[in-house]
């Protein structure tokens, strides 16, 4: 872990660190630190190693601790502990011969909150536009109804709405706050995993925000993500050219921006992760919307569990054909118990057979949940 | 070279965002015309009238030509939509009973009622045609079909047609005294509309069953009543509805026939030294014949779907669809003339020469004509009746006299329907 004090801004002293395994750097309050190296932290993203510490940041770190100004906006983390607990679980729940470590408990003891950056800009801009704008208006329109037993025509009055499309064109000087542009390289498959976040709900950053949890670092500069935010430029431009000519409607907006200025701060989303250790003690990540709950992570069953089972089951199989078998034997001398002896020895074969029940449902349980176990392992071996 | 901004034929207009500014297209230059607009000749001064003959303003003194600006544009002429504004507007018509106009020439002041689109001043001669506010713009007439026919013209198509039927009195030609031909262009609402039907019906099928009654066999015809059912779609391309209720319908029905591949956008000179009248039937009004007529023609291509003539317990549901309309000015001649003392009106179509109009019946005529239609079947029933006391040969004699005697009134009352349609206009 590399280890950086820069008092200014954030509102505490702050350190960063970069995980050796997973490459996800943070920032966090010193004082979160083990100081003299005797309480570990483990990576709150893959989970995989303790983060060390490194002296100087170098190569690749050097340049991601370049965006580590205090952040405009926060999105809080807003679920209620019991909410939390509800997701918790519900991710555990229901996994046949689930790993002994994957319960409730565990998962809720080994919470992180880290905070996930997104790049606001504020982009001031010159422009020449031009769309078709509709507006509503309404026709009057007649149903009629015919009947001999009526008697004749029964008419009746219908409004219907319809779009007047007309041409506009103009020119546009304005400023366009906090438009958003992805900061981590994993953005759209995070999104895929827990969801969007309702920026609406945004504050702005205070320092007791982010003092209990990890700031991830962008690893994307602005001028990587500037063409991203191109399409919600062009939207925002967009509507607000047809707030402008007052229409409903709008289509084919065309313009030639001239991007006068671009200011970059960053807003922060909350996530919960934690982890399991599966049969192998290697730790399963999973991640939690800290505004929404969405869960993404592996439910493994596990295959330990479950071979223990069987082997449970086949012993008793095995006893039951011993006893079948001395049933048996003891028929020829009393030939009743004979077909007693058969009887359990069919039994015996019948339990030895139901042995593989819990590995086969093991196996068909892992196997059907390849997709969210692989999709945690791209987003988590992306970096 | 960049392209100027903002292009031409744009306008500014107001924005609601602040930083933002929009541009229009401009509107039409129509809006900003005068509201009167006098004709004089710009050579000699003179007075300048349209010419039907000449197809364009012509000067009466010194034989100044000016051709019309505007080309046809036929059926593509523009259309509007029953917007709930254009029928909130078109429900409050003119607002206004009479206008004042003061001769631009002479300065005498004339009183003119609202309908009235031109005006000749009666102390100067000079023509004037009025034209309506830009608020009132989509009820103003944006199309009208010009004048073809010569007024000279509308004498000898008179003539002609006062001596097409044997029921007119044989002088009317010679002795009618017709006054002076007036062109005019009057309002005609114009219509489209899409009608979409689903209908049912017992549709009747007969057929001809046999059957056994006091031993012996015998035929009966029986209707089996079975329930059909469809689907009628009808496009309705400029239903014409005459926007003025003072002339007589019966007369402007018979007038149809405009040939709309004619209609020419508005322009005042078209209108220069020939009367012409606004609507006084309101949209809605017209727009409700034109959907009687047209739901009664859907009804009437639903009930000709069924696989026989009789139909009962029918019933449909009708939805109209791209309902549109126009205001258009049609050009026809009024005259009126005078036999005996007794005035007669008549209208020749301006542009395709169709006359309509109210002739005098020679009753007399008429009624001989009856006469000679009954009498053979009534002799002949008489005879027959007479000669029945000889047997069957009376028989034969009344049976024939009876036919003709049915066929002479049928023939009868026809003549006389006829007659009392052309004298009762």
């Amino acid at each position: 872990m590399t280890v950086m004090s820069t008092p200014t801004g954030w509102g505490f002293t702050t350190a960063h660190a970069s995980c050796s395994a997973c490459g996800w750097s943070y920032l966090l309050p010193s004082d979160a630190l083990p100081g003299d190296g005797s309480r570990a932290l483990r990576c709150p993203h893959c989970f995989a190693v303790e983060l060390s510490f490194v002296p100087e940041p170098q190569g690749g770190l050097a340049e991601k601790l370049a965006y580590t100004s205090p952040p405009e906006l926060v999105l809080p983390f807003s679920l209620s502990p019991e909410r939390l607990s509800q997701a918790i679980a519900t991710f555990a729940k229901g996994i046949p011969f689930a790993p002994p470590d994957l319960n409730p408990q565990a998962l809720a003891g080994r919470m992180k909150r880290v905070y996930l950056p997104q790049w606001l800009v504020d982009a001031s801009l010159r422009a020449t536009w031009r769309a078709e704008v509709g507006f509503n208006y309404e026709v009057v329109s007649h149903q009629d109804r015919y009947s001999d037993s009526a008697g004749g025509w029964r008419s009746q009055e219908v409004k219907e709405t319809r779009i007047r499309w007309e041409p506009r064109l103009g020119q546009l000087q304005r400023v366009f706050p906090n438009l958003t542009a992805p900061a981590l390289e994993t953005h759209a498959r995070l999104r895929g995993l827990v969801g969007d976040f309702d920026t609406s709900t945004a504050q702005p950053y205070q320092s007791q925000m982010a003092n209990a949890s990890f700031v991830r670092l962008p690893d994307r500069s602005p001028q990587d993500a500037w063409p991203d935010v191109l399409p919600g430029l062009q939207a925002a431009a967009a509507q607000q050219c047809q707030q402008a000519c007052a229409a409903d409607h709008q289509r084919d907006f065309r313009w030639q921006p001239e991007i006068t200025g671009r200011n970059w701060t960053l807003l922060l989303r909350p996530l919960y992760t934690t982890y399991y250790l599966d049969d192998q003690n290697q730790p399963q990540a999973v991640i939690i919307n800290g505004q929404t709950a969405q869960t993404s992570g592996s439910r493994r069953s596990s295959m330990k569990r479950a071979q223990r089972t069987a082997l449970i089951i086949l012993s008793i199989a095995v006893v039951l054909f011993a006893i079948s078998a001395i049933l048996a034997l003891a028929g020829i001398a009393v030939p009743p118990l004979l077909l007693l002896g058969g009887v359990g020895v069919l039994m015996a074969v019948l339990v030895a057979l139901g042995a593989v029940i819990p590995l086969a449902l093991v196996w068909q349980y892992n196997r059907s949940q390849p997709g969210a176990s692989q999709s945690l392992k791209q987003f988590a071996g992306s970096d | 070279m960049p392209d100027p901004f903002p292009p031409p034929g744009f306008a500014p207009i107001p924005s609601a965002i602040e930083g933002i500014q929009v541009y229009a297209p401009a509107p039409a230059e129509s809006a900003s015309q005068p509201e009167v607009v006098e004709f004089k000749c710009p050579q000699c001064g003179g007075v300048t009238a349209y010419s039907a003959q000449d197809g364009g303003l012509t000067c009466t003194y010194c034989a100044y030509y000016e051709p019309p600006e505007k080309a046809p544009v036929g059926k593509g002429a523009q259309e509007f939509e029953f917007t709930v504004e254009t029928m909130d507007r078109a429900a409050h018509g003119w607002g206004e009973a009479r206008k004042e106009l003061e001769c631009q020439s002479c300065g005498s002041i004339a009183s003119l009622p609202l309908d009235s689109l031109t005006h000749t001043c009666a102390f100067c001669g000079s023509n004037q045609v009025i034209q309506r506010q830009a608020s009132q713009d989509i009820l103003r007439p944006w199309f009208l079909i010009p004048f073809k026919v010569d007024p000279a013209a509308c004498h000898k198509l008179t003539r002609e047609w006062m001596g097409s039927s044997w029921m007119t009195p044989a002088s009317l030609k010679n002795l009618a005294r017709v006054a002076e031909f007036n062109g005019v262009y009057l309002p005609y609402w114009t219509f489209d509309s899409l009608t979409s039907a689903a209908w049912k019906a017992e549709v009747g099928h007969t057929r001809t069953e046999r059957y056994r009654e006091g031993g012996e066999w015998k035929e009966r015809t029986v209707v089996d009543w079975r329930w059909e059912s469809g689907q009628v779609s009808l496009n309705h391309d400029d239903l014409i509805v005459p926007g003025t209720q003072r002339l007589s319908q019966v007369l402007l029905d018979r007038l149809k026939g405009f040939d709309f591949q004619a209609l020419t956008p508005y322009d005042p000179k078209y209108l220069a030294g020939l009367q012409a009248r606004a609507y006084d039937l309101p949209l809605e009004k017209a727009w409700e014949i034109a959907r009687e007529k047209m739901r009664e023609s859907t009804r009437q291509a639903c009930i000709s779907q069924a696989s026989t003539g009789q139909v009962r317990n029918f019933s449909m549901n009708l939805d109209f669809s791209a309902e549109s309309w126009r205001y258009v000015l049609l050009p026809i001649y009024v005259a009126a003339y005078r036999y005996q003392d007794k005035a007669f009106q008549v209208m020749v179509n301006g542009q395709t020469g169709v006359v309509a109009g109210q002739r005098p019946v020679d009753w007399t005529r008429v009624w001989l004509s009856v006469a000679a239609l009954l009498a053979p079947g009534l002799l002949l029933s008489l005879l027959g009746l007479l000669t029945l006391i000889f047997g069957g040969v009376g028989a034969i004699i009344g049976g024939f006299g009876f036919f003709l005697l049915v066929v002479g009134v049928v023939i009868a009352v026809i003549i006389l329907r006829q007659a009392m349609s052309m004298d009762d206009l």
